[in-house]
C-alpha cells in the first residue's frame, strides 16, 4: 500500500520526521518498503500484512499514526445534499447469489459532468502511482484510496431496465471488459448484471459496456461487500489482479460501505456538479452485531511477559477504534470497530495492546529454564553415515525430490506403484516424487561432467516416496552414491558403512533385475534376509539415457534399515595377549567357485584359532593353470588366546584349510 | 661364557653409552666419552668384542647380532650428539640432502564435503540441543489437517490456493488432498498431538513452494521450525531463546528485535530481527502459539502456552558463506561442494 505524505495530513497531524513515522510504523506493524518523492509529496510504500485490510486506505494508516504518537485522527463526514426523485425510484437492486455477495448499495447522482479531476487529487492518485482518467472514475479510486472500500460507477443510463441484478455467472457466460477483452465465466464467480446482460464481474472488473464515459450524466454508484474466496478465485482465474480485487480478497468494512457510497456522492457533488438522489438502495444482510471481546488483564503477563497499566490498554484499544470499552475488575470488555475483523478473541486484544504498546518493552535476558535434549537414533545413525561416506571420498549432494516422470521408470527398485504426481510441476518438467535418489545424482554427475570435473564421487541421504495403497505414503530415507570406481569399489563403501554401524548380520548378495544396471553386475543386497539396497554399474543404455560419458557404478541402500541394525554402544571383547601370525595361500580353482564359497570352508576348516581372513586378490594364468581357472590369494591371521602359537601348529591349520578347499571346491595350493 | 651374562653386559653398555652421549655438552667431553665407549684399543665396545670369543659357539650368532645392534646403537649416540654440539643454539643444523624435498605436496587423502545445507542444520540443531531442544520429524507430505486446519490456516485463507501449493493428484482419497509440506510447523501438530506438555523440539527439513526458480527463490528449501509449550511460558522467553540462539550461532552478543506480523499459527506474530554489525538483519517469524493450535492439539489454552519460530536455513547458510544463487546449492558441482 502506498500511501501519500500529504493526503495523510488530511486526517492527522505529522510534525515529526517521514523516517521517523516510518520507523514508528514499521515496529507497530506497518513494514516500511522505500519512500519516494514525487513532485511536493511523497509516496511511502509499506507493507501490509493480510489481516489489515483496515491499512489499505489512508484513514487506517493515519488512524494508526495517531494511536502511536496519540493525536486526533479526522475522518471526513460524507454528507451530501440531496434532491430530486429518491434513489428507490430510479433503480432495483437484487441478490440472488448471497454466498458470493454479502451486500450491494447503489446511488444515483444526475447530470454530472464529466471532465479532468482537479489537480490536487490528480496528484495524489499519481503519487499512488494510479493513472488519472476523468474526474468521476478518479473520484471512485480516490475514495477506496482513502478509506480502503473498492466503489463501481456505472452509466446508468447503460444498464437496461435499471436494473442491477448480482448473480452467479452461468456456464459458459462471456464478459466484454473495460480492457475490450472477453473473458469466459463460470459458475462460483459474481456477476453484476442489469435486465439483459452482465455489466461487470462483482468486485474484480468492470464491463466495457457500462462504463463512464465523456458523454455519460447519470451515474449509479455500486458499493458492496463481496465473498473474499470467490474474489480471489475469480481474480486468478481470469489474471484480473485489481487494486479493488486486492481489498475484496482480504475483506472490507462492511459499515464501511455505506461511508464510502456517500463519500463518492459527496466528491462527486462537489467536483463534477450534478445532484445526488435521496437515500439508498441496498440488498443483502449488514453485518450483525459484534459480540463483546473481554481481555483479562492478567493474560498480559501471562502471554507477553510484561505488565502494562490498565489505562494504557484502555486508552491503546479506544483510540483504535474499540467501542464500549469498559474496564471493571481487571478485565476489559469492548466491541471490536467494524473495520478490524482480526479481532474476535482476546488473544487478538493481547497482539493489540503489544503492538502499540512496543514490543521493545520485552525483555530479552528471562532466565529460560534448562532442559535435556536428546539426540535421536536415525540422527547419531547419519551422523556416522556422513563422516564415513566424506571419509571414503564421497561429496554430499542435495537434489530436488520431485523429479521427470521417465526417471521414475528409470530405475525404481523400491516400489512398482506409479510415482505420486505433483498438480504444478516443481522444476520445469519435473512432477512426479521421486522413488530413487538415483536419477537425480545421475543428473548431478552429468552436470560436473559438462564441466570437466574429476572424480565426481558423490552420495546423497533424502527421502523417496513410496505409494501406498491408503493413507500418507511411505517416505523412506534412503542413502545412494555414484562414483567413478567400479562395483566393488562401491560394494567397498557398503562394508565400510557396515563395519561403521557395528552391524552383525553379514551382507549377502542376490541377483537383481534393473533396466538401469549392468545386467552382470547388478546386485540386491541383503541383511539377514531383508533387502538393503541395490548396486551395480550403470548399462550403457542407461548413461546414455542420463547423457553421460564416463562409467559410473551406483549405490542405493534402505536407511532405515541400517539404523535399525545399528549398534551404537558396541561391547569391549577381551583381546589376547599373544602374537599373530600370518599365513598367505593362493588357491587354484575354477571360475564358478565363489569366494563366498571358498571362504566359508576356509573359516570352518581354520576352526576358532583363525582371526581375520583376507582376500588379497584375484589373478588369471591360464597358460600356467588352463582356461576356466583362477587364482585367489588371501592372508589368513591366526591368533591363540593362551598361547602363542608356533610354527608348527600354524601350518597345521594352513593344511586343513588347503585339504578342505581341495576337497569341497577342487582348490590346488600354488606352492 | 654363558650367553645370558654376555647380554647383560652388552646392555648394560648400551644403557650406559646412551646417558653418556645424552649429557655430553661440549667437543672435549664428547672426545672422552668417544675413547670410552668406542675407542679402539681400550674402549669398551672393543672389550666386549674380545668377549664375544669366548661365548658357546651354539649361541655365538645370537650374540653377534646383539652385540652389532648395540654397536649401531652407540654409533647413533655418538653421531646425534655430535650433530647436536655443532647445530647453532636453539635449533639442530640440517643435514644438507638436496635429494629431499620437503616442499614436493605430501600424499593427501581426498576427503569429501557435507552439503553446505547439511552443515549449516548439524549447527543449528547443535545449538538448539544444547538450548533443550530435542529434534523431532515428521513427514514431507502432509495432508491439509496437519498442513492447514490444526495450524489455523482455514479454507479461505490464501495459503491454501492450489497454485501456492504443490497438491498431489489422486492421492489420499481417506484423508482428503495430500501436499508437499509448505512449512515444518506440521510437526509441531504431529509432536503436539502424540505429546503432553511440555514440549521443547525443533523440526528441520525440506518444505515446498511454488516459486520460480531464480537467484533468490528456489521451489525446495530447508525451515528450521522451533516449538516450546509448558505452563508460564511468555513473550520473554521466545526473546531470549532467539538472543541464545543468534548469540550462539554468531559468537558474540546479539540483540534481538520484534516486529508485529502476520501468521495464522501463532498470536501474537512478530518477524524477529537480530542486531549484527550495527545492521538489523531477518532472522524469520516466530510468536506465541495460537489458541487454535493448542486446542486443536487437545492442549488446554489456560494452562499452558508457547512459543514457535521458523528460519528460512537456506538465508543463514547463503549469509553465512556468501553464496548469492539459491540455485548453486542444488546444482552440486563438486568444485562448489567444496569451497565448504
Amino acid at each position: 500500500m502506498i500511501v501519500s505524505w500529504n493526503w495523510l495530513r488530511d486526517y492527522v497531524d505529522l510534525d515529526m520526521e517521514p523516517a521517523e513515522l516510518t520507523r514508528r510504523l514499521a515496529m507497530a506493524g506497518l513494514n516500511h518498503e522505500a519512500t519516494t518523492a514525487i513532485g511536493d509529496d511523497l509516496a511511502i510504500d509499506l507493507e501490509v500484512t493480510s489481516n489489515r485490510p483496515d491499512c489499505l486506505g489512508h484513514v487506517g494508516v493515519a488512524r494508526e499514526i495517531a494511536v502511536l504518537w496519540r493525536v486526533p485522527l479526522r475522518v471526513p463526514d460524507p454528507t451530501y445534499p440531496q434532491a430530486g426523485s429518491p434513489v428507490s425510484d430510479l433503480v432495483q437492486v437484487s441478490i440472488t447469489c448471497p454466498s458470493l455477495c454479502y451486500r450491494y448499495t447503489a446511488r444515483v447522482v444526475r447530470g454530472v459532468r464529466i471532465g479532468p479531476s482537479p489537480a490536487w487529487l490528480a496528484n495524489r492518485l499519481r503519487t499512488l502511482g494510479l493513472s488519472v482518467i476523468n474526474n468521476v472514475v478518479d473520484i471512485s479510486n480516490y475514495v477506496m484510496m482513502e478509506c480502503g472500500q473498492p466503489l463501481h460507477v456505472f452509466d446508468l443510463h447503460r444498464l437496461a431496465g435499471q436494473k442491477i441484478i448480482v448473480r452467479e455467472a452461468l456456464p459458459g457466460e462471456q464478459f466484454a471488459a473495460i480492457d475490450h477483452r472477453a473473458y469466459p465465466l463460470e459458475p462460483g464467480m459474481c456477476v453484476i448484471a442489469d435486465a439483459e446482460r452482465p455489466v461487470a464481474l462483482g468486485g474484480v472488473m468492470g464491463g466495457v459496456d457500462s462504463e463512464v464515459s465523456s458523454g455519460t450524466t447519470d451515474l449509479l454508484i455500486e458499493a458492496a461487500e463481496f465473498a473474499p474466496l470467490s474474489i480471489r478465485t475469480t481474480a486468478r482465474k481470469l489474471g484480473l489482479h485489481s487494486p479493488s480485487s486486492y481489498r475484496f480478497e482480504r475483506g472490507v468494512d462492511s459499515l464501511g460501505v455505506d461511508w464510502a457510497s456517500r463519500r463518492c456522492c459527496q466528491l462527486i457533488a462537489r467536483l463534477a456538479g450534478g445532484q445526488c438522489a435521496p437515500g439508498v438502495v441496498e440488498a443483502g444482510t449488514p453485518q450483525a452485531t459484534r459480540p463483546i471481546i473481554t481481555l483479562r488483564l492478567s493474560q498480559l503477563p501471562r502471554v507477553l511477559g510484561i505488565d502494562i497499566p490498565p489505562e494504557e490498554v484502555e486508552f491503546i484499544l479506544t483510540a483504535l477504534g474499540a467501542d464500549a470499552v469498559a474496564l471493571h475488575a481487571g478485565r476489559v470488555h469492548l466491541t471490536p470497530p467494524s473495520w478490524r475483523r482480526d479481532w474476535t478473541r482476546e488473544i487478538d486484544l493481547i497482539e493489540e495492546v503489544a503492538r502499540i504498546h512496543g514490543y521493545d518493552k520485552i525483555p530479552e535476558d528471562v532466565g529460560v529454564p534448562m532442559a535435556p535434549s536428546h539426540r535421536t537414533h536415525a540422527d547419531r545413525v547419519l551422523e556416522k553415515v556422513r563422516l564415513a561416506m566424506t571419509a571414503s571420498g564421497f561429496d554430499e549432494a542435495m537434489t530436488a525430490s520431485v523429479v521427470p516422470r521417465p526417471w521414475c521408470s528409470a530405475f525404481s527398485p523400491w516400489s512398482e506403484a506409479e510415482p505420486l504426481r505433483a498438480d504444478v510441476p516443481m522444476l520445469k518438467g519435473a512432477d512426479s516424487l521421486r522413488k530413487s535418489l538415483v536419477p537425480s545424482l545421475l543428473e548431478a554427475r552429468r552436470i560436473n561432467e559438462s564441466v570437466a570435473n574429476d572424480p565426481i564421487e558423490l552420495f546423497e541421504t533424502a527421502r523417496i516416496y513410496l505409494p501406498q495403497p491408503a493413507g500418507l505414503p511411505y517416505e523412506q530415507w534412503t542413502l545412494a552414491a555414484t562414483g567413478g570406481g567400479d562395483f566393488h569399489a562401491l560394494k567397498g563403501i557398503v562394508e565400510t558403512l557396515l563395519d561403521v554401524l557395528r552391524i552383525a548380520p553379514p551382507l549377502a548378495v542376490a541377483a537383481s533385475t534393473q533396466p538401469l544396471l549392468d545386467c552382470v553386475t547388478q546386485t540386491r543386497l541383503e541383511l539377514a534376509g531383508r533387502c538393503l539396497g541395490y548396486l551395480g554399474q550403470v548399462s550403457g543404455e542407461a548413461l546414455r539415457q542420463f547423457g553421460l560419458r564416463n562409467p559410473t557404478s551406483v549405490l542405493e541402500l534402505n536407511l532405515e534399515l541400517l539404523c535399525e541394525l545399528a549398534n551404537l554402544a558396541p561391547q569391549q571383547r577381551p583381546l589376547s595377549e599373544y602374537p599373530a601370525i600370518a599365513r598367505d595361500m593362493n588357491l587354484i580353482v575354477d571360475e564358478s567357485v565363489r569366494w563366498a564359497q571358498l571362504a566359508s570352508s576356509i573359516r570352518t576348516a581354520a576352526g576358532p584359532l583363525l582371526e581375520t581372513l583376507e582376500f588379497r586378490e584375484v589373478y588369471r594364468d591360464p597358460r600356467k593353470d588352463g582356461d576356466g581357472k583362477k587364482r585367489l590369494l588371501f592372508s589368513c591371521t591366526l591368533r591363540s588366546s593362551d598361547r602363542t602359537l608356533t610354527n608348527e601348529e600354524a601350518d597345521a591349520v594352513r593344511d586343513r584349510i588347503v585339504q578342505a578347499c581341495g576337497q569341497q571346491h577342487q582348490a590346488v595350493l600354488l606352492s | 661364557m654363558a650367553l645370558a651374562d654376555f647380554l647383560r653386559q652388552l646392555d648394560e653398555l648400551s644403557r650406559t653409552a646412551t646417558v653418556t652421549f645424552a649429557a655430553v655438552q661440549d667437543e672435549a667431553s664428547w672426545e672422552a666419552a668417544r675413547v670410552e665407549f668406542a675407542g679402539a684399543k681400550q674402549g669398551r665396545l672393543k672389550a666386549l668384542q674380545k668377549l664375544l670369543g669366548q661365548v658357546d659357539p651354539a649361541e655365538r650368532p645370537a650374540a653377534g647380532k646383539r652385540f652389532n645392534e648395540v654397536k649401531a646403537e652407540l654409533d647413533g649416540a655418538m653421531a646425534a650428539a655430535q650433530a647436536r654440539l655443532q647445530a647453532p643454539a636453539g635449533g639442530r643444523r640440517a643435514a644438507p640432502r638436496p635429494e629431499f624435498d620437503p616442499t614436493l605436496p605430501g600424499r593427501r587423502m581426498r576427503l569429501g564435503r557435507l552439503h553446505p545445507i547439511t552443515q549449516s542444520i548439524e549447527e543449528l540443531k547443535e545449538i538448539m540441543g544444547r538450548l533443550g531442544f530435542s529434534v523431532a520429524d515428521g513427514p514431507e507430505i502432509e495432508d491439509e489437517w496437519h498442513n492447514f486446519e490444526a495450524l489455523n490456516i482455514p479454507l479461505e485463507h490464501p495459503a491454501r490456493d492450489p497454485l501456492d501449493n504443490f497438491y498431489l493428484s489422486a492421492a489420499g482419497a481417506s484423508h482428503g488432498p495430500l501436499l508437499l509440506r509448505s512449512q515444518t510447523s506440521t510437526v509441531q501438530i504431529r509432536v503436539m498431538e502424540q505429546t503432553a506438555p511440555p514440549v521443547r523440539i525443533i523440526s528441520l527439513g525440506r518444505v515446498y513452494r511454488p516459486d520460480t526458480a531464480d537467484a533468490t527463490h528456489y521451489p525446495m528449501f530447508h525451515q528450521m521450525e522451533g516449538l516450546l509449550v509448558d505452563q508460564q511460558v511468555t513473550m520473554a522467553d521466545l526473546k531470549s531463546v532467539l538472543r541464545l540462539f543468534a548469540t550462539s550461532y554468531l559468537g558474540s552478543d546479539v540483540h534481538i528485535r520484534f516486529r508485529p506480523s502476520f501468521f495464522p499459527f501463532t498470536e501474537p506474530s512478530v518477524e524477529a530481527d537480530f542486531n549484527w554489525n550495527d545492521q538489523w538483519i531477518e532472522f524469520g517469524g516466530a510468536g506465541m502459539v495460537d489458541p487454535h493450535v493448542l486446542r486443536a492439539v487437545g492442549y488446554d489454552p489456560e494452562v499452558v502456552t508457547g512459543f514457535a519460530f521458523g528460519l528460512g536455513v537456506e538465508r543463514l547458510c547463503m549469509r553465512r558463506h556468501n553464496i548469492t544463487d539459491i540455485r548453486d546449492l542444488y546444482r552440486n558441482d563438486v568444485r562448489f561442494l567444496h569451497l565448504f
